[in-house]
């Protein structure tokens, strides 16, 4: 289970790359494991601005659909649009060309209330 | 004539539909199953099965245990367990199902297999202690026992139902019509046949039929009737899903509210109880089950 050092997570198992007022996000190695082979990501947010905890958008996988949550206030500000032909780059590279929106943070501050990489790992068991 | 709309690719690959929605597991209760089901070297159907419900269940410290290994003998094309020649058999997994199960504190516990044809008593053995060690390890907690098509081999199936458990289930997963694509190596009369036996040798019957591989309604009604007259009492009925691209195709969506029509109509046609919905599985509310009399 890969977890990389230097981003921050939630316990809906999302990633968050802070780089200041902004962030990057994408769903974790354990989360696309578990949802299996992704086919469809819809994210209809973009310029909107999303509080915490509501839903920014929608992962569809083979199997099942799994809501995405705004892990903090602020405005989707882009939309990766590479996923719409290749939603697969979620399972290769979750970390990487997997991402899914770009943000401007509300409150650059509420960063700090996300999870480490230890506690997210103790949070899935591993 | 009449126009047809034009379906973009897209469309045409079936986008879920809102009622299909689940939550990634997470919690303390997940990782607490999670470490049980590691540490114990056991196998769960949630994860073999790629279910839709692992979040739901694990965070309420509950899974559904897969005992004689993770390969199966069979190769129905709806199940995401892998297919091939079977290298696990472990005598001593009835105690580590049977520990886990104590230590996960579970008030009841649904075990299932996959087949194994390949041996002589079709795993029985292996089932029999599990359930019975289970019991003596944790006297309180129900068992649902979720079994495979012995074959027609009556003296293995006898065998596997007969440590005590309160449910016996086996599932008939779809109508007779869709049998050679779905279950290519089972049989629609020999799965009636072996719910008859279990019932007849005074267990709990139970069985699950999925819906959407392209069945009509007329003979998931046949299915009820055959069920009944074969004394089935329980019957779980659930949207089936495909598990990966590789597998079957899912041909419909069927909507909540034909779910329900269905619930009705089961009892109607004399089915003690009937747990109906897009993300019901044969585990769903299966606590509830053991009450259901059977006389």
């Amino acid at each position: 289970m890969h977890i990389p050092e230097g981003l921050k997570y939630t316990k809906d198992h999302e990633w968050v790359k802070i780089e200041g007022q902004k962030a990057t996000i994408g769903i974790t190695d354990f989360a696309q494991g578990e949802l299996g082979d992704i086919v469809y990501i819809d994210i209809t947010t973009v310029g909107q601005d999303v509080n915490e905890h509501e839903v920014f958008g929608s992962v569809e996988a083979v199997k099942t659909v799994s809501d995405l949550f705004m892990p903090v206030s602020g405005k989707v500000l882009e939309v990766n649009k590479a996923l719409d032909a290749s939603p697969e780059k979620v399972n290769s590279d979750p970390y990487g060309d997997g991402w899914m929106i770009k943000m401007e943070l509300k409150d650059a501050s509420d960063a700090a209330k996300l999870l480490t990489p230890a506690q997210y790992k103790e949070l899935i068991g591993k | 004539m009449i126009e047809l709309p034009v379906l973009s690719a897209e469309e045409s690959r079936k986008r879920k539909p809102s009622w299909l929605r689940v939550k990634l597991p997470t919690g303390p209760e997940y990782a607490n199953v999670r470490r049980l089901v590691d540490t114990h070297k056991l196998h769960t159907i949630c994860e073999s099965g790629n279910c839709p419900n692992m979040g739901e269940c694990w965070g309420a410290g509950t899974a559904t245990f897969m005992i004689l290994g993770n390969i199966c003998t069979r190769s129905c094309t709806f199940c995401a367990v892998a297919t091939g020649r079977p290298t696990e058999y472990d005598e001593d997994e009835p105690r580590r199902v049977a520990e886990a199960i104590r230590l996960m504190k579970v008030k009841h516990a649904v075990i299932t297999s996959v087949n194994r044809d390949e041996l002589k008593d079709r795993g029985a053995a292996v089932w029999y202690n599990t359930v019975v060690l289970t019991k003596k390890e944790s006297p309180e907690t129900t068992i649902e026992t979720l079994i495979p098509d012995t074959k027609g081999n009556w003296e293995a199936l006898y065998r596997m139902i007969d440590g005590g458990q309160e449910v016996v289930s086996h599932n008939m997963e779809t109508v007779e019509r869709m049998y050679r694509r779905v279950r290519p190596q089972a049989k629609y009369e020999r799965s009636l046949e072996q719910l008859k036996r279990i019932r007849e040798a005074g267990k709990r019957t139970k069985s699950g039929i999925m819906l959407g591989v392209g069945e009509t309604q007329e003979e998931v009604f046949k299915a009820m009737d055959d069920l009944v007259s074969n004394g089935l009492l329980i019957l779980t009925l659930g949207q089936y899903l495909q598990p990966t691209k590789m597998h079957l195709e899912v041909a419909e969506f069927i909507h909540p509210d034909t779910f329900a029509m269905y619930k009705e109509e089961g009892l109607k046609r004399g089915l003690r109880y009937v747990e109906s919905g897009p993300l019901v599985r044969s585990s769903y509310h299966a606590e509830r089950h053991v009450n259901v009399p059977i006389n």
